[in-house]
């Protein structure tokens, strides 16, 4: 055993005291991925398309009702224009949506965590809001707003509440021994909440607007199938209505991926913002 | 919480104040620090107080450097000085070449050297220190003795130290105040200077017995 200070030796020397289960199991947040386990997620969903096509092969329904995989790329090649049109908007929704319920719902969680008031007046509403469907709520938007107003007005609602639930959770729960250190040198408590409050929140908020950046994809595509003929929303309902189903298939794929690129983009942006949460746990505490 | 905990430190000097788990020796520290309020009686230390509170409760999403920094920036320096004399107190303290790591990437012994800077460069006279070395290895906290006692030469602070670690009361501090349990009480004011560490200690141990805070 080296007496060397090296943090990165003197962590490796704490992992190795401990179980070897725990070992094993690995560190938390930092999931150690096999090459075959990488093999299986790309082969998963290749056997599920083969699978497809075969079904597809073997029951030849007509092509209206379940085109098969390889129908829904021809399909999606030839309106490749098309997509990236209505793509394009679905984004800009989703973008502008995100931007807003991260902004507000950042706000609300700070004075809900902040402010008695807003904690019993507002909060308890905030969690009812989630009863209803906002679904249902689409129609009436519609006849409230303009289609875009609408379209996101419904995207920022369905992503809003994780958000302030992640965001309230994490003001509240602050180590006290963090806040009492700085107010044991001096600090006022208003400063413990931009300096010490706020920043330790971060991680759990992150947590939050993930989901979020799911969620958003999905306000948007509600919006767009009632209020709108334009984005991906608006191409399922008009290409279904017609029987184009390939095309149909081709529009929820490209959501999906849009789903996942918002997904990834946000824990890049948590990567690059958080560089201190990379290793989730300290050693030894 | 507290009842009849009546003591003057004397400035300058490493005052230890020893008693069982629970019995309100935080809560005295809170209100000498003025974090809490005491239902009646003074604290008064003069308003020059920095705390330091169990464990090294450091931010971690501060790099050492900013995090003794901290320190300086609350006592009221600027911004670029307070780095300035972050970097310099790292350095003194052995850890030049880990002022831009995270706290979670630091071993125990790093990271309570960096709280201890961090309360040092607040500047004030007294430092209150709430079991810092408790959650260290044996061996890490002998190291830290030698840190605390080089610090006490350099800066000169009157320090309160609060432990349940007699043998560290005795190592670190020149008298020994006795804490009873709940309501919390000193039942003994015991000098260290020059005796005899082993009587010392077992004059602690004896009026911890008396006060029966020991099973």
């Amino acid at each position: 055993m080296s007496t060397t200070r090296d943090p990165v030796s003197g962590a490796r020397h704490e992992q190795a005291t401990e179980p070897v289960g725990a070992h094993r199991a690995g560190a938390p947040g930092r999931v150690r991925i096999t090459p075959g386990q990488t093999l299986l997620v790309v082969i998963l969903p290749l056997l599920a398309i083969a699978l497809w096509q075969v079904a597809v092969w073997v029951f030849s329904p007509r092509e209206w009702i379940l085109p098969s995989p390889a129908d829904v790329a021809r399909a999606g090649w030839d309106v490749r224009d098309r997509l990236w049109f209505h793509a394009g908007w679905t984004i800009l929704i989703a973008v502008i949506a995100l931007a807003i319920a991260v902004s507000l719902g950042s706000a609300i969680a700070y004075l809900v965590a902040r402010s008695r008031l807003w904690s019993l007046a507002v909060y308890p509403w905030v969690i009812v809001s989630q009863v209803i469907p906002l679904v249902a709520l689409a129609p009436l938007f519609v006849l409230w707003f303009p289609p875009f107003a609408a379209i996101l007005a419904l995207a920022v609602l369905m992503s809003i509440f994780p958000v302030v639930v992640a965001g309230v959770d994490g003001l509240r729960g602050t180590d006290p021994d963090l806040v009492r250190a700085a107010r044991g040198l001096g600090a006022s408590e208003r400063w413990t909440w931009t300096h010490i409050r706020v920043p330790s929140a971060l991680p759990r908020l992150f947590t939050g607007i993930r989901l979020a950046a799911v969620f958003v994809v999905s306000g948007a595509v509600v919006g767009e199938l009632v209020a709108s003929d334009r984005g991906l929303g608006a191409l399922t309902r008009l290409t279904a209505g017609q029987f184009e189903t390939a095309v149909t298939f081709a529009a929820v794929l490209l959501l999906g991926v849009i789903g996942l690129c918002l997904f990834g983009l946000v824990a890049l942006a948590e990567r690059i913002a958080l560089p201190w949460t990379r290793r989730a746990t300290r050693p030894g505490s | 919480m507290l009842d009849g905990v009546d003591f003057v430190a004397r400035a300058g000097e490493a005052t230890a104040i020893v008693g069982p788990s629970g019995c309100g020796k935080s809560t005295l520290l809170d209100v000498l620090a003025g974090l809490r309020i005491p239902d009646s009686g003074e604290a008064d230390p003069g308003g020059d107080v920095a705390l330091m509170p169990q464990g090294d409760a450091l931010m971690p999403w501060l790099t050492m450097r900013d995090n003794v920094a901290m320190g300086a920036r609350l006592g009221g320096v600027p911004r670029a000085e307070a780095v300035g004399r972050a970097d310099a107190a790292i350095a003194a303290l052995g850890l030049a070449r880990f002022g831009d790591h995270y706290p979670h990437a630091l071993s125990g012994g790093m990271r309570q050297r960096a709280a201890l800077a961090r309360t040092m460069l607040a500047g004030r006279a007294t430092w209150l220190l709430d079991e810092p070395f408790g959650a260290l290895d044996a061996l890490t906290r002998s190291e830290m003795h030698d840190v605390l006692r080089e610090l006490r030469a350099n800066e000169h602070p009157t320090i309160l130290l609060v432990t349940h670690d007699v043998a560290e009361a005795v190592a670190l501090c020149d008298r020994i105040l006795v804490a009873g349990p709940r309501p919390m009480r000193i039942v003994d004011d015991i000098s260290v200077d020059g005796g005899d560490p082993a009587a010392t200690a077992s004059a602690v141990l004896t009026s911890l017995r008396q006060a029966g805070a020991l099973a």
